[in-house]
């Protein structure tokens, strides 16, 4: 069986510097071109392809990359992470509808928003552990949603509509070719991944695992344990605050009924789909999960039963989600004999 | 605003115990669990659900009985709500040892990552909600009336009406069996013992796996149970009508301190009073938040709940 | 005279109506081995966990210095200087070896969450440094062969000896060990006594909890006795063997002879 992701390891590291930024360029060249393949086998029957690109696929892989950090590395089971993704939508949808500020102003600002979210949320809970942190992270969620609901100033049941495109640099959004918006996103996602990676194989990486693995003992050896589960959540929600802009702006109309538990639970069986913890893993995981349901329509209707089932079935089968396992050891072969192994 | 409350107040009250005496029911599917798993049965909102639809399509189906059709004899009636609660609770049973046997059994003693059980059976009550909902059409169901809504006396200006009484009374006599048998019967015990230290349990020859199925099969009847009597007094079921009473009756529990029986007991009557007081009050739009924001403060301030044990120790 | 950096004063610690530990008094000097014994439930590792901040004393203190670290945090308390390691082993089992020692240091390290985010020259630098510490301390275990390899995945000798690696990363002064020869044969014991001694060499203080008794005579400079929940001796290896309290306690009590 040919290991893909050991064969791609491998390579990675064999190669030097001008073949690594040239693999890396050529991947991103395809992927980029990938809304151009919308009349291939590929195509969806109902939305266009190149909008299904964006969302859900795009929006679910940036999502999943964040609540990663939450669930998949730190190991909090956050159960609401819609919330996060609601205030970035809605401070989109509040400042681009009644301030003159653009798209590309108002993204620090609903990240923000979204930041500030994270911090009312974590201070109190992160204390709880594993199912109580779940159920408070869910109400969270609900509550989020059920204020919005209930407040008539930012447009109750039916939502705020006439949200603004963001400013095009020479070109423009359009809404029946979403080629620019999949390229945004592609900028978006790339920038996660970079920033994820760095923070995985340095101090905050370690620190997450070992606080999934055994907070106790982490804690025991001077990991800062409320530190940095404070810093998971507020680093996912960020991310998640950044998705809700773009869904915002890209939408035109946002409304409660568009952040609700079922979304939360979306992402969560990206995560456990690719393997918690594990970034291209998330990214084939929610690329798999966010394009299926509108390839084959009969899964559309299905959609949160096909999650549920993947969240039972990964968990018991294949926690470590869809990819090979990594062959992280190197054989003991130097020493000597081969004694116990 | 408190105009409702005081001109209704024995009315409301009369509501509010039967309500709470379905939270206490269904909290016994959570506090039972919790104390010998230590962790949160997440699909017993869906394992209700399942006892609700039970009692409707005994009675609709099986018995053919209709809000317009001649409503039977007190004999047949006898006949009819014991068929219903039998299916009810054994519908729920059997619905909770399966999702032990699928969602917890084989991951509960994965100490590395101690939210996998926790993802398997959010997991499992989507994929029941979600095939009932796909089977039903997300429609409410409506159910024929059962118990029959008559006023047997009035209190002060309040209607005591039959189905609420019925519950009131009903559900006191099973939580008063399963407070007998968790403390007197053998099984009981174990599961007493299970709870307070698994492996002296298992040293001194209980069986782990036994006493876990058969705690989650009898929080699955009484759950059931709370399903027909809801049917009873609200007459409709719809496929995510557990969420949020499943939240209520969890809350429940942790208000009487999770894992103690007495306390989802005292818990359960007094959400279910709190929560029709302050419906009467404040309306009912903002019913869920205000169950979360309860959750939310007892975790906070008084996790232990008021009269249970501590919700999570470290232990080094 | 050393001086004594560890002091444990009138420790008392209840839980529910079960007096775990009464009135313990004990002092730790520097550069020595001191080791903890007494019978199973006696109260060892409660000591531990009151000294580093797992539990709070339900009286007495715990003194650093001069500095009462009872009630402390218990990260704070392993930045003071105190590490230990546990009865049963817990490592960061999917964390290779380098990984879970290289944990232990980054308590040493100031670079966070931005520093690591921007990839600053400084955190870089620390990175670095952080593996050629981890290196040095699992080759002073003897250890370094297994750096890559999962914790997981390692033989249980390799496994109690990295979690005293782990352990020494953080640059304590002073060393929990709890148990650390457990299911060890006596051969793995005698190097384990071995490297014990090297650590202290090296500078460490040592508090041992351990129930083999060649071990801990071969190389405690004093040792404490335990028993339910009190101190009953506290002296030289050899004056505390011939101990007849602690021999009643161990074998108990001898029935009235016939």
């Amino acid at each position: 069986m040919i290991n893909l992701r050991d064969k791609g390891a491998e390579f990675w590291e064999r190669s030097n510097r001008p073949v690594r930024v040239l693999t890396v360029f050529a991947i991103l060249a395809v992927v980029a071109a990938l809304p151009y393949a919308g009349n291939t086998f590929l195509q969806t029957p109902v939305a266009a392809f190149d909008a299904v690109l964006v969302y859900p696929m795009g929006m679910f892989i940036l999502m999943a990359l964040g609540l990663n950090v939450v669930v998949g590395k730190s190991g909090m089971l956050d159960l609401g992470y819609v919330a996060f993704f609601a205030v970035g939508a809605y401070t989109m949808a509040i400042l681009g509808t009644r301030t003159g500020l653009n798209t590309w102003e108002i993204m620090p600002i609903g990240i923000a928003a979204a930041m500030f979210a994270g911090v009312l949320l974590a201070i109190p809970t992160l204390r709880l552990r594993g199912d109580y942190l779940a159920i408070v992270t869910l109400g969270f969620g609900e509550i989020v949603r059920v204020t919005a609901l209930n407040s008539e100033g930012i447009g109750g049941a039916l939502g705020i509509a006439g949200i603004p495109f963001p400013p095009g640099l020479g070109f423009e959004y359009q809404l029946l070719d979403q080629k620019f918006f999949y390229w945004t996103i592609l900028v978006m996602i790339v920038l996660v991944i970079w920033v994820i990676r760095r923070l995985t194989v340095r101090r905050p990486g370690r620190a997450w695992e070992s606080i999934r693995q055994d907070e106790d003992a982490a804690e025991l050896m001077g990991v800062s344990t409320y530190k940095y589960k404070i810093w998971a959540f507020v680093f996912g929600a960020a991310i998640g605050g950044g998705a809700g802009v773009f869904y915002a702006s890209r939408s035109m109309v946002i409304a409660p009924d568009n952040f609700t538990l079922n979304t939360s639970i979306l992402i969560l069986a990206c995560v456990v789909f690719g393997g918690m913890g594990n970034i291209w893993g998330v990214i084939v995981g929610a690329t798999i999960l966010g394009y299926l349901p509108d390839r084959f329509r009969f899964l559309s209707d299905a959609r949160l039963l096909l999650f549920g089932l993947v969240l039972v079935v990964f968990m018991n089968l294949r926690p470590e989600g869809i990819l090979p396992r990594k062959k992280r050891e190197k054989a003991i072969v130097k020493k000597g004999s081969g004694a116990s192994i | 605003m408190f105009d409702a409350l005081f001109d209704q107040f024995w009315s409301l009250t009369f509501s509010g115990i039967a309500l709470g005496f379905i939270y206490v029911l269904i909290a016994m599917g959570y506090t039972m669990v919790y104390g010998v798993l230590r962790m949160i049965n997440f699909a017993n909102s869906e394992i209700f659900m399942v006892g609700a639809f039970a009692t409707v399509m005994v009675s609709k189906y099986v018995f053919k009985l209709s809000n317009d059709a001649i409503p039977p004899s007190s004999f047949k009636l006898f006949f009819v709500i014991l068929c219903c609660l039998l299916a009810s609770m054994l519908a729920s049973a059997l619905l909770a040892f399966l999702v032990e046997l699928v969602a917890y059994r084989h991951l509960r003693n994965r100490t590395t990552n101690r939210i996998a059980p926790l993802i398997s059976a959010i997991g499992i009550g989507i994929v029941i909600s979600e095939i009932v909902r796909i089977l039903t059409g997300a429609r409410t169901q409506f159910s024929p009336n059962i118990i029959p809504k008559k006023a047997l006396a009035t209190f002060q200006g309040a209607e005591i009406r039959l189905d609420n009484t019925i519950t009131i009374i009903a559900g006191l006599i099973l939580f008063i069996i399963l407070d007998r048998f968790i403390k007197y019967s053998r099984l009981g015990k174990g599961i007493r013992a299970v709870s307070m230290d698994e492996d002296s349990a298992k040293l001194m020859g209980v069986n782990l796996n036994r006493v876990i199925s058969l705690t989650f099969i009898i929080g699955g009847l009484m759950t059931g149970a709370a399903g027909f009597f809801y049917v009873n007094v609200y007459e409709n079921v719809k496929f995510n009508m557990g969420f949020s009473l499943g939240l209520a009756a969890f809350t429940a529990a942790v208000i009487g301190g999770i894992g103690n029986i007495r306390g989802a007991f005292f818990g359960g009557i007094s959400l279910g009073l709190v929560e029709i007081y302050a419906s009467a009050i404040i309306g009912t739009q903002w019913k869920p938040v205000t169950v979360f924001i309860i959750l939310i403060l007892i975790l906070l301030f008084k996790p232990n709940g008021i009269f249970g044990e501590a919700v999570q120790k470290t232990r080094v | 005279m050393s001086k004594t950096i560890l002091n444990l004063k009138d420790l008392t610690i209840k839980f529910g109506g079960v007096t775990a530990l009464n009135n313990v008094n004990l002092e730790l000097k520097e550069g020595e081995i001191l080791a903890l014994i007494g019978p199973n439930g006696a109260g060892k590792t409660t000591v531990f966990n009151l000294i580093t901040g797992v539990y709070k004393p339900t009286s007495g203190n715990v003194f650093l210095g001069d500095v009462a670290i009872d009630g402390k945090k218990r990260h704070h308390i392993t930045k003071l200087g105190i590490a230990r390691t546990f009865q049963n082993i817990r490592l960061f089992g999917d964390m290779t070896t380098l990984e879970n020692v290289i944990t232990g240091t980054d308590v040493r390290n100031k670079v966070g969450l931005i520093g690591s985010m921007f990839g600053t020259p400084r955190s870089r630098r620390e990175e670095k440094a952080s593996v050629v510490k981890a290196h040095e301390i699992l080759k002073f275990i003897g250890i370094d062969e297994y750096a890559d390899r999962l914790a997981k995945n390692l033989p249980y000798g390799v496994q109690r000896r990295l979690e005293i690696a782990r352990a020494l990363g953080t640059e304590p002064k002073i060393l929990l060990l709890d148990e650390p020869a457990a299911g060890f044969n006596p051969q793995e014991k005698v190097e384990l006594a071995a490297t014990i001694k090297k650590i202290r060499d090296a500078g460490y203080t040592i508090l041992l909890i351990e129930h083999d008794m060649s071990l801990i005579m071969g190389i405690s400079d004093r040792v404490a006795v335990l028993d339910f929940g009190q101190k009953i001796a506290d002296d030289l290896p050899s004056v505390v063997q011939n101990n007849p309290q602690v021999i009643a306690a161990y074998l108990g009590v001898p029935e009235d002879a016939s």
